[in-house]
């Protein structure tokens, strides 16, 4: 590990851009009201600790979730970007997590395709009762966003406007 | 191919039997060997009508036109264009009974340069899906391929697909023709036209315009027939069949072989699911 800290961190899609040394990523995490964010409550609740890295926007369904909104997180602020909602069948609305479940393979897709590492977006099913797994979830994306270094997406010229 | 007699015909044959108020077709430019849409309302003007090989268009645009919504329209479609017909048709843009189809068993048409064109030579359904009267011998389906830029480009590293796109945000100039060129963008307001949003600002920046392409092609995704005529209509000349394409493959290779257009009814990749759906990219 001191290894890896002493190298400096740079982008993976543009190695040319390096981390200041104290990056911390920013993930943008979109939970659904009724299994993930619940799920979430219950790690805290259950005082388990989980990286503070992610910022959690509430949503009434997976399907809700817009890729423009995957789009606009990375465009702005976000390193990363996690959805997360009901497994497969507990849909609050049935079919919700279906329909989106083919939107986020296509967004994650065309993203890599257009030049992000496939690790910036990524998506979990999370139910109600499994404060653990959130808390694993978490510190996953966020270690694999770590790892990737910081996402330097056009930032610069947004802010210079 | 060359259907201009046929064409001419059949309008002719329209007109006098009063079934259309207006004929859309092709007319060649006046000043090169190019053809350019036409409108056709007198049955005089018939004789500018043509058809070949560089009828490159794709008409179905034209339904959502001033000149054409609640009247009676005769329609040269091509195998693409029909595809895109059939799309308006189910999305209820355009009435079936106020059109006169003309469907084109197409043999693929040629670009300025004179070579025939990249998506005619991968083409899956070059005869018309929806018509009232074919004209040509119909080929039937042909096998689907990956566009040969795609295969190319994915298989090239994370880092040089990165500043390839970048290069084509970077030149992308935001002037929307390809919105304004598409037959499947028919949204009176589109999301990528609110210049005093904050969402999707208009300003000609690298940003805003990886943002408003990615939207688009997303919008577009399991919808669109690659007709080209975003293409053909950019300024720039970036290449945007390659978002397109890229969507087509990953909905064609995931989602039971789905082609936008091809059946009838059929409202697009996104308006459905399966239990089959590929599930392990989600923890």
């Amino acid at each position: 590990m001191e290894a890896v800290a002493n190298k400096q961190l740079v982008s993976i899609e543009k190695p040319e851009i390096a981390a200041p040394p104290d990056w911390e990523p920013v993930i943008i995490g979109i939970l659904c009201n009724w299994c993930s964010y619940a799920g979430s409550d219950l790690t805290g609740t259950s005082r388990i600790q989980y990286p503070p890295n992610i910022r959690i926007i509430r949503v009434p369904c997976s399907s809700r979730v817009d890729p423009w909104f995957l789009i606009k997180s990375l465009q702005t602020t976000a390193d990363g970007v996690l959805v997360s909602g009901c497994h497969p069948g507990d849909c609050h609305y049935i079919s919700g997590n279906y329909y989106a479940r083919r939107r986020f393979l296509v967004t994650k897709k065309l993203l890599n395709f257009v030049g992000f590492h496939e690790d910036r977006i990524q998506f979990s099913w999370v139910s109600a009762a499994e404060g653990p797994k959130f808390a694993q979830v978490v510190a996953k994306v966020t270690g694999d966003i770590k790892k990737l270094g910081p996402l330097h997406l056009y930032k610069k010229e947004n802010f210079e406007k | 191919m060359d259907y201009t007699n046929q064409i001419r015909e059949i309008a002719t044959r329209l007109f006098t039997e009063d079934k259309i108020d207006v004929f859309v077709g092709y007319r060649m430019t006046g000043f090169d060997d190019n053809q350019v849409p036409a409108l056709i309302r007198d049955p005089k003007e018939v004789s500018q009508l043509v058809f070949t090989d560089k009828s490159v268009f794709n008409l179905t645009n034209y339904l959502k036109n001033e000149h054409t919504r609640n009247k009676r329209v005769g329609l040269v479609v091509k195998g693409c264009d029909s595809r895109s017909l059939n799309l308006l048709l189910t999305e209820s843009q355009v009435k079936r009974d106020k059109l006169y189809v003309i469907g084109i068993a197409c043999e693929g048409v040629i670009d300025e340069a004179g070579n025939k064109m990249q998506n005619c030579m991968e083409c899956v359904v070059p005869d018309a899906v929806v018509y009232d009267e074919m004209v040509g011998t119909p080929k039937g389906k042909q096998g689907y391929q990956v566009n040969a830029d795609i295969h190319e480009l994915a298989s090239k590293e994370l880092v040089e697909r990165r500043a390839y796109f970048e290069e084509i945000f970077e030149n992308c100039i935001r002037c929307n023709a390809c919105r304004h060129s598409c037959p499947m963008c028919y949204c009176a307001k589109c999301c990528i036209d609110q210049e005093t949003s904050t969402l999707y600002n208009g300003a000609n920046t690298k940003s805003s315009a990886f943002h408003a392409l990615m939207t688009w092609s997303l919008h577009l995704a399991g919808r669109c027939v690659d007709c080209r005529n975003c293409e053909k209509a950019c300024p720039s000349h970036l290449p945007l069949h390659l978002l397109h394409k890229w969507n087509e493959r990953v909905i064609f290779e995931n989602f039971q072989e789905h082609l936008a257009g091809v059946q009838e009814g059929d409202r697009g990749a996104f308006y459905k699911y399966s239990m089959q759906d590929p599930n392990d990219f989600i923890m």
